[in-house]
């Protein structure tokens, strides 16, 4: 498939008072996870809502697998499997009754896919869905996009109420799509996760789009903060780490050392074990903080 | 029952259906069953004094006849405002309602025209008010018979017929407007506000001569005016159904485009 699956050309929405989404330039090439980040409000189920035809571009235009949204939305519903942000099933109907509902409607659902998928995340089917969980109902959600084998995923919040357990099952499945040559779209205001599986991310904040980077460039580059705790007794080897290339603003405070890595824990923890480490706290930095840093970095 | 939106529709409303069927066919025999004793009385010194018009507008003096007493206590007002509360009900929450639930965003991501949801919505929707008529139809006409209120069957099927229109235009009227602005609220209260109107219109339009021409207008004069229950159903009736459809395909553009709320 030549060009991009999904197209944005200035994509916006605006309502009376707000933007919620201005001039989105986007473009999401085939085969790749595309992780769509930004805090809450910042405009990412604005744009989903827009890709799937459910609420109308102000300005601006956008096509997912050369379907146009507005004209022919039908087209991209049965091509897109698509998660909303806020999942609501028929809580009266079991799982299996509303994907049965749903794979009518689609008319292209092998019925022993659903079957494939429940048992995968596990999921009993036979229960009514306003007795189920926050994450069994997710993965009622997440089925139900799956379930027709679509070219393209469009997931809003995908991992939302998922124990870590099928998180993990959840960006397998994932990246199976991927390496089938499908797309995904999926947005998280969870770093970790766009990490572990997304090859390309774009960056939404207040409407507007930031930035848009290769993940293992933004990897490469991301500060966290580390906390080194050394057993008792042990000189602290505070010039050894100060040598380490990415380590920065290193600071002790009783008798732990705190330190900014930027990039790769790897040649920091080679240097400090040797010293008898015990302990390792590594905090994760902020989600914005990291892409700011990048932000301004590409800007100096 | 979950092959397509018409057939999920109607599951959906089995249980609401049900109750309704039976409060109909409860009202229909209670009164049917105080026919005898009702008629026993002389009612002439009693109906003398209400004013010809009145007697005209709530058909009072028609209550001599089993058919009569049906339409004056029944199908005048009560089993309309049934019928309609009913239908409006169901028809205000068959998009709104779904859209207030959430679950409406699955099903307009589904590769099914929005305007087929619509019509298949629209759809149930009749078959549900048309359920509601044929109970009205069964229990009118054995409670006759029974009661010995000598109704012809064909002026049962008028009457029922009758209440299913009246039923089945503000029903749609109210999905019409649940589906175009996506609000239950507005939806249910323009419809019985219309509805509430088009009764004040029927009634005032039989008291007052100078409104008179404008009756026809009313629904309700177009429901009730040859009985109901009674030896025709006027071409007028038709005009419910006409309206009805009209409003759902005026209402088809709108929810064509509009955003869907979250």
């Amino acid at each position: 498939m030549d060009g991009a699956v999904i197209e944005t050309r200035g994509l916006s929405k605006r309502y009376a008072r707000t933007t919620a989404l201005d001039a989105l330039d986007l473009q999401v090439p085939p085969g790749t996870v595309f992780g769509y980040l930004g805090p809450n409000g910042a405009g990412k189920s604005t744009t989903i809502r827009m890709l799937m035809g459910l609420i109308r571009p102000t300005a601006g235009t956008a096509t997912v697998l050369g379907y146009e949204i507005v004209r022919e939305r039908q087209a991209i519903h049965r091509v897109v499997g698509y998660l909303p942000g806020d999942f609501n099933a028929y809580r009266d109907l079991t799982g299996q009754q509303y994907l049965t509902y749903l794979s009518n409607l689609r008319g292209d659902v092998a019925p022993a896919e659903i079957s494939l998928l429940a048992k995968r995340f596990e999921l009993d089917l036979g229960r009514r869905i306003g007795t189920l969980s926050h994450g069994n109902r997710q993965k009622v959600g997440i089925i139900q996009a799956c379930m027709h084998r679509p070219q393209v995923l469009i997931l809003d919040e995908p991992t939302s109420g998922l124990d870590p357990l099928m998180q993990h099952e959840f960006l397998d499945l994932v990246r199976e799509f991927r390496n089938a040559g499908r797309t995904v779209f999926l947005s998280s205001h969870v770093l970790t996760e766009v990490e572990a599986v997304a090859d390309l991310v774009g960056i939404i904040r207040g409407g507007h789009l930031v930035m848009t980077a290769d993940v293992a460039d933004v990897k490469s580059r991301a500060r966290r903060r580390v906390d080194l705790t050394f057993v008792d007794g042990v000189e602290l080897p505070i010039v050894e780490l100060t040598r380490v290339p990415s380590v920065r603003d290193l600071d002790v405070v009783d008798g732990t050392v705190q330190l900014v890595v930027e990039g790769s824990m790897a040649e920091l923890l080679r240097v400090a074990a040797p010293f008898g480490v015990e302990r390792v706290v590594s905090n994760e930095v902020d989600l914005e903080d990291v892409f700011l840093q990048y932000y301004e970095g590409e800007d100096r | 029952m979950f092959a397509n939106v018409f057939t999920k529709t109607l599951r959906d409303q089995r249980r609401s259906l049900l109750g309704w069927s039976i409060g109909v066919a409860l009202t229909v025999v209670i009164m049917a069953a105080i026919w005898p004793s009702f008629s026993g009385m002389d009612l002439t010194a009693f109906l003398a004094q209400y004013p010809e018009a009145m007697k005209e507008a709530f058909n009072i003096s028609e209550m001599t006849t089993g058919a009569g007493y049906l339409n004056a206590e029944l199908f005048s007002r009560m089993l309309p405002a049934i019928f309609i509360i009913f239908a409006v009900a169901r028809g205000a929450r068959l998009v709104a309602g779904e859209e207030e639930d959430g679950t409406l965003e699955m099903l307009a991501t589904m590769p099914v025209a929005r305007r087929r949801i619509l019509f298949e919505k629209s759809a149930a929707l009749a078959v549900g008010v048309g359920v509601l008529a044929v109970v009205l139809f069964i229990s009118t006409w054995v409670s006759a018979l029974v009661f010995g209120l000598d109704v012809p069957v064909l002026h049962v099927l008028n009457g029922a017929l009758a209440m299913f229109f009246i039923g089945l235009e503000f029903g749609l009227v109210a999905l019409a407007l649940s589906a175009g602005t996506g609000r239950r609220g507005l939806a249910t209260g323009l419809s019985a506000g219309l509805a509430g109107a088009s009764y004040l219109l029927y009634l005032i339009g039989q008291l007052v001569d100078g409104l008179r021409p404008f009756r026809v207008l009313s629904p309700f004069y177009q429901a009730i005016s040859e009985g109901p229950l009674g030896p025709t159903l006027p071409p007028i009736a038709w005009t419910m159904v006409a309206v009805g459809l009209g409003a759902v395909a005026v209402s088809v553009p709108a929810f064509e485009r509009r955003d869907l709320a979250v």
